[in-house]
């Protein structure tokens, strides 16, 4: 279990992390997120040790971390570092012996990554000639190689697409499934919400909500109802008790084909019987119900 | 240990097999064997090959013969023609350099070069000695016995003219190929720091070696690289002088020599090494390496200027100085080394105060590393990485 407590880091007058920590359990998949500048890349340099805090505490199985810990752990900066001029094979299985693998060992298990990341034809090329993608794919292989107790990547999807996506999310979703926590950072917020166990969203270096996606949303979800109401006279959506977030009274394409007027409401209600009430008299209620905020609507909501 | 070796392999490998190495090493040899070989290519050999027509053609073989025999460095051929005709043809054929006809008429194509015209000159003058003194009525055997002189022994005051020149000429190549070398390496150093900084690749390196690792093994690695370089330079320079004959033989203690040379690339390039890998830790991209290397190259440059002087002034007051101060003694003391008989205890006194320096700059420089490479963007400043450990 690796344990973020209390990091904090300053640079000059700017504060880049005010208190941030977070918890992530043993084949937990963390989705960290954040605007630029929140504090995401601070927190997980520090967590690497490539960076020192002023203050607060990372320990991993409830130790404090070193660096006899942190050459168990897989790690894949923010800016892509790679050798330019080694080749593939080469390179993976470098990493592997500078984190004290055999020279066997290091061999077996950069070849698994490279056939599993499909870069088997590329084994012997020099990384500076591989596509955006396949350099990326060398970089998660690199994250990888020495079996690491605990991967903290930065940004590992950005400039993919969707192929690489899916072949990277397939290899961490293996090493999850082995009991190796993840951490990751993105601003691909459907991915993380596909792709994640809990998530934390990072503020101003302050962690301004955290948990599974479904605690997340449970939050939320109390606060908006989605109602939509065909036949009724314009002007009834007046009477709806609470805040209306937005409304149309444009059918979604493809169900045009209705003569009778259509209403599409989100509310945030005062009083959730008497918006059923309101919309029941209005005319025929095709829908009405809580509604699940996506990770996005969630993440605008408390970032905002 | 393990990380250091390692490192230092990647290094050798990754470097030693760019296309810059391999032909760039070639090339050096290349030239090396060229400029060992030069003054024997542009002497033309002190081989020659004479024709000899006229009466006295037999006398003055004799006395070509006898000038052979006595230079150890010196082959002469004679042709003989049976008239003045027969050797004019066989010079302008090129079959021989030069032929006497007549015994008194030296033909060639062009000029007689000085060396076969002494040559000629003292086998004619044997010759016409020998001749006249006959005429005169003295026994030829008594006259020919008369002939056999001893040449000079040399007995110089400051070692031989001959040897004081192949000492600088070797002084020479030695402060061109340390500054050539240092430089190099010393560039190749800094620029992979850089390389690893800027990319970030430092940050993946250093969670699973410390500052001081990844150091040494780029340091030792590239090093290993340099001295390689050295070694090939050194055996290919005296092999190539020796078989060509420009250095027919080795002064006195050239072997200690060169074994003083590495000894002093080593310390040279453990302080530069340092010096350079430090200074471009504080940059993150390739173009402000040179920028702000250039104080430690304006360093290197002042030893290899001084050593260039002390090829022809190995005791003048700045040589002298500058062959024991830090760090440029590591390109001064060499050459003082070849050219001069340089007390014990100075070189003992430069050596010391260079492992010291060196040994201070690793220190150092290990510390700026340590607290720069990891700080990417802008420039790290001196005052920032040197103040006392925050």
């Amino acid at each position: 279990m690796l344990e973020i407590d209390g990091l904090r880091k300053r640079y000059g007058d700017l504060v880049a992390l005010d208190g941030a920590g977070f918890t992530v359990r043993p084949g937990e998949m963390f989705g960290f997120v954040g605007a630029n500048g929140a504090g995401k890349t601070t927190t997980m340099r520090i967590v690497m040790g490539v960076l020192e805090a002023d203050g607060g505490a990372v320990r991993w199985q409830g130790e404090p971390v070193g660096f006899a810990t942190r050459r168990r752990f897989g790690y894949m900066p923010e800016e892509r570092g790679l050798y330019a001029k080694m080749r593939v094979a080469e390179q993976i299985e470098y990493f592997g012996r500078l984190a004290g693998m055999s020279p066997a060992e290091a061999r077996s298990s950069a070849d698994e990554l490279i056939e599993r990341l499909t870069l088997t034809e590329r084994r012997d090329d020099e990384v500076a000639g591989l596509s955006l993608g396949n350099q990326q794919r060398v970089q998660l292989a690199v994250a990888l190689v020495h079996r690491p107790e605990l991967l903290v990547l930065d940004e590992p999807f950005s400039g993919l697409d969707p192929i690489a996506v899916d072949a990277l999310a397939g290899v961490l979703a293996e090493r999850t499934a082995a009991g190796v926590p993840v951490v990751f950072s993105s601003h691909q917020l459907d991915l993380v919400e596909r792709l994640c166990d809990s998530i934390g969203i990072i503020k101003a270096g302050r962690m301004v909500a955290g948990g599974t996606v479904a605690e997340l949303r449970a939050r939320e979800s109390r606060k908006l109802l989605h109602i939509v109401v065909t036949g009724a006279a314009p002007g009834w959506t007046d009477r709806l008790p609470g805040e209306i977030v937005s409304k149309t009274d444009r059918p979604p394409a493809g169900e045009s084909a209705e003569t009778a007027r259509y209403d599409e409401v989100v509310l945030v209600p005062s009083d959730d019987q008497e918006a059923l009430r309101v919309a029941g008299q209005a005319g025929q209620v095709q829908h009405f119900g809580w509604q699940r905020p996506s990770l996005t609507e969630i993440f605008r909501e408390v970032v905002a | 240990m393990n990380a250091i070796l390692l490192i230092a392999r990647r290094e050798i490998g990754v470097r030693g097999r760019t296309k810059g190495f391999r032909y760039g090493m070639l090339v050096t040899v290349a030239l090396v064997v060229v400029l060992a070989a030069l003054p024997k290519i542009l002497g033309g050999g002190d081989d020659y090959t004479v024709g000899l027509a006229g009466q006295r053609a037999d006398r003055l073989q004799a006395a070509l013969a006898a000038q052979d025999a006595q230079a150890d460095d010196l082959t002469v051929k004679v042709k003989k023609y049976a008239g003045t005709a027969a050797a004019r043809k066989a010079v302008a054929a090129g079959e021989v350099e030069a032929a006497i006809v007549d015994d008194t008429t030296v033909i060639s194509k062009t000029t007689v070069g000085s060396g076969l015209s002494v040559l000629l000159d003292t086998a004619h003058r044997i010759a016409a000695t020998e001749a006249n003194l006959a005429a005169a009525g003295l026994d030829p055997a008594k006259v020919a016995q008369a002939q056999q002189v001893a040449p000079l022994t040399e007995q110089a005051l400051e070692g031989s003219g001959e040897q004081a020149a192949i000492r600088q000429g070797i002084a020479l190549v030695i402060v061109v190929v340390l500054f050539m070398l240092l430089i190099q390496i010393c560039t190749w150093v800094a620029m992979g720091v850089v390389e690893e900084k800027g990319s970030r690749i430092v940050e993946i390196l250093l969670t699973s070696v410390r500052p001081w690792q990844l150091l040494a093994g780029k340091i030792i690695g590239l090093g290993v690289l340099g001295l390689s370089q050295l070694i090939a330079i050194a055996v290919t320079g005296l092999v190539a002088a020796q078989v060509s004959g420009s250095i027919p033989e080795l002064p006195d203690g050239t072997y200690a020599l060169m074994a003083r040379v590495v000894l002093w690339f080593v310390l040279g390039y453990a302080f530069y090494g340092a010096m350079f890998a430090a200074i471009a830790s504080l940059v993150s991209r390739q173009e402000d390496v040179s920028g702000v290397l250039t104080p430690a190259t304006m360093t290197m440059m002042v030893g290899y200027l001084v050593g260039f002087l002390a090829v022809r002034e190995p005791d003048g007051a700045l040589a002298h100085v500058l062959s024991i101060v830090p760090p440029f003694s590591a390109m001064v003391m060499p050459v003082r080394s070849a050219v001069s008989d340089v007390p014990l205890w100075e070189t003992g006194l430069a050596i010391g105060l260079m492992v010291l320096a060196a040994a201070g700059i690793l220190a150092l420089g290990g510390t700026v590393y340590r607290r720069a490479v990891l700080r990417t963007g802008a420039r790290v400043r001196w005052r920032e990485v040197l103040r006392a450990a925050s």
